[in-house]
């Protein structure tokens, strides 16, 4: 009676075990940790985000083809959340508790906002483009390169460069167009006051509703005030239009225009090339030809993509995200190692990757203990013939994040 | 009495290992009983969305947590940018200090949960390319993120009413 209840009582405590050895990572043959993209596939910007992702998934299958990072594979884990907050809430939920998930990369600013509250409390990093908030006030949320604010302010000196060179005195007027949103507004708290520390007249703003069919009044608007600059905001293919209709109206003869870090790539030329010729582009990654001239990206494209008739500049932003995120790793794992590596650890990491260097597709990495900038430099590019070319080389942009009040 | 030492080890101990892991499900029944209410709670789909959305009201959560609403999708389901499987995240809000919360859907879960709409390269909506989410009825949880409280409501999508 004894020994059957003993085996009995045997069989139920290997079931017991069996259970929490399935449902326990410990117990997993490969190390790994995780990468989740809170990206937008079939929305909005996914004509941005799409090669942006293929950059970053790439890069990581290519570094676990070649035995991880010591030995720690990585996973890439995209989801379509459309440019939907509410979806990007429940997305990160339905992750948040994966093992090892180190780091979010959130795509637009309102999302961003709404996860990096829960990714605070869950101690990890987040990733988002340029809001210069996060920079203000430092916390776990990196942005991709230099604030929004201080790459126009880097325009605004270029523009007084560019000024000056044509033999002009004194400052010039400069327009402003874009999204009438939090990122279209985000520019100019910290950038105008910059701009016009430089003694450049600022006119008012223009904001229009993503999605604006057409941009005569905004653009004639600024030309009667007198703009000799018109910054074109928004994603792209919004500045390449906005440029289109500038350049039917006959204003891209007599103003020059400037757009930002989503300004147009190989799309927006292979459409409107004619219109797009001679505008000026800031941006913190490589684009256009330096893009193609970067072995680095060139040789992941070809490897996984095949000819480089589509290669976007975006694809090497992505490269970039995932080489920042394979350096934290390592100093992670050297800090730490695997067993013991947490979100915080590679949040600590994050901050201790200061001068890492990305094959040149962007300028040194900037995070540091008082920073979350992913960089400080940008490059100026031209269309010239058809094709974005550097005017200048990397230049450090200006804080500008300081001279607003959060 | 040595039997009962062997069930101690055997089963007793095991099971609280077992119920150590499954905690948080525990965590989620303890506390007051979460609601959600749905406003209107039968709607058909309309362009009068934008401007009246479906809205949802919700008590008995932690204060000042941030609440996840989503949608739980019937099996064979398909739905733009979801795997199957996953619930999808049409609303979200922060209870208040009483643990109250009102969230409403925007513009942008609508177009894409409910019309399912495309997007064009100006970033407008689609709607040639859209696939209306078909009339059903939709079970939708409000979820709890720090306390896991999840409470359960439904929404009836009907079709729209015929022309006369």
């Amino acid at each position: 009676m004894r020994k059957k209840c003993l085996i009995f009582l045997s069989i139920v405590l290997t079931i017991c075990l069996s259970m929490v050895g399935f449902s326990s990572s410990s117990f997993a043959k490969e190390k790994s940790v995780v990468y989740l993209s809170l990206a937008d596939y079939t929305g909005p910007i996914a004509g941005l985000n799409v090669p942006a992702d293929k950059g970053t998934e790439d890069y990581i299958k290519d570094i676990n083809a070649k035995g991880g990072v010591d030995g720690v594979k990585i996973k890439f884990i995209g989801i379509d959340t459309r440019y939907d907050v509410a979806r990007a809430v429940s997305a990160y939920k339905r992750y948040r508790r994966t093992p090892k998930l180190l780091v979010v990369n959130s795509i637009g600013t309102g999302i961003a906002r709404a996860v990096g509250r829960l990714l605070a409390r869950d101690k990890r990093v987040q990733l988002t483009p340029g809001d210069g908030e996060f920079q203000a006030h430092l916390g776990s949320t990196f942005i991709w390169g230099p604030a929004y604010q201080d790459a126009f302010a880097a325009s605004m000196d270029w523009v007084m460069d560019d000024w000056k060179s044509k033999g002009k005195s004194g400052a010039p007027v400069v327009g402003y167009l874009n999204w009438d949103n939090a990122y279209g507004r985000e520019h100019l708290r910290g950038g105008k006051q910059y701009a016009e520390k430089l003694g450049i007249k600022m006119l008012p703003p223009e904001f229009f509703p993503p999605g604006t069919l057409k941009h005569d009044v905004y653009l004639t608007r600024l030309a009667k005030a007198g703009a000799n600059y018109i910054h074109a905001g928004g994603i792209d293919p919004t500045p390449t239009n906005v440029i289109r209709d500038a350049y039917a109206l006959g204003l891209t003869k007599k103003i020059q225009f400037t757009t930002g870090y989503w300004g147009p790539t190989a799309l927006g030329l292979s459409v409107h090339a004619k219109a797009l010729e001679g505008i000026v582009n800031y941006s913190f990654f490589l684009r256009g030809e330096d893009t193609k001239m970067n072995k680095t990206v060139t040789d992941l494209w070809k490897k996984y993509r095949g000819s480089l008739d589509k290669l976007n500049g975006v694809y090497g932003m992505g490269i970039a995200w995932g080489m920042t995120y394979v350096g934290a790793l390592k100093i992670a794992l050297n800090s730490v190692g695997y067993e013991k590596l947490k979100g915080v650890d590679m949040y600590k990491a994050y901050q201790g990757i200061t001068g890492f260097e990305r094959a040149g597709i962007q300028g040194p990495c900037a995070y540091a203990s008082d920073s979350r900038r992913g960089s400080r430099e940008i490059k100026i590019y031209r269309v010239k013939g058809g094709k974005i070319v550097p005017i200048t080389g990397w230049q450090k942009t200006p804080d500008a994040v300081s001279l607003h009040k959060f | 009495m040595r039997i009962f030492k062997v069930i101690m080890l055997f089963v007793i101990i095991p099971g609280l290992a077992l119920g150590a892991i499954s905690c948080q499900t525990l965590k989620s029944l303890t506390g007051p009983k979460a609601t959600l209410v749905i406003a209107p709670a039968e709607v058909f789909l309309s362009p009068a969305l934008f401007k009246k959305p479906v809205t949802f009201k919700g008590s008995g959560f932690q204060p000042k947590e941030m609440i996840s609403v989503e949608m739980v999708l019937p099996s064979g389901l398909k739905m733009k940018g979801i795997k199957e499987g996953e619930d999808v995240g049409i609303a979200f809000a922060t209870a208040n200090e009483k643990g109250n919360f009102t969230a409403a859907m925007a513009p942008t879960a609508t177009l894409n949960w409910f019309f399912q709409v495309g997007w064009t390269p100006l970033l407008r909506p689609n709607f040639k390319a859209a696939k209306p989410i078909p009339p059903g009825v939709y079970k939708i949880n409000a979820t709890g993120l720090d306390s896991d409280r999840v409470a359960t409501s439904t929404l009836k999508i009907v079709p729209p009413p015929k022309k006369k």
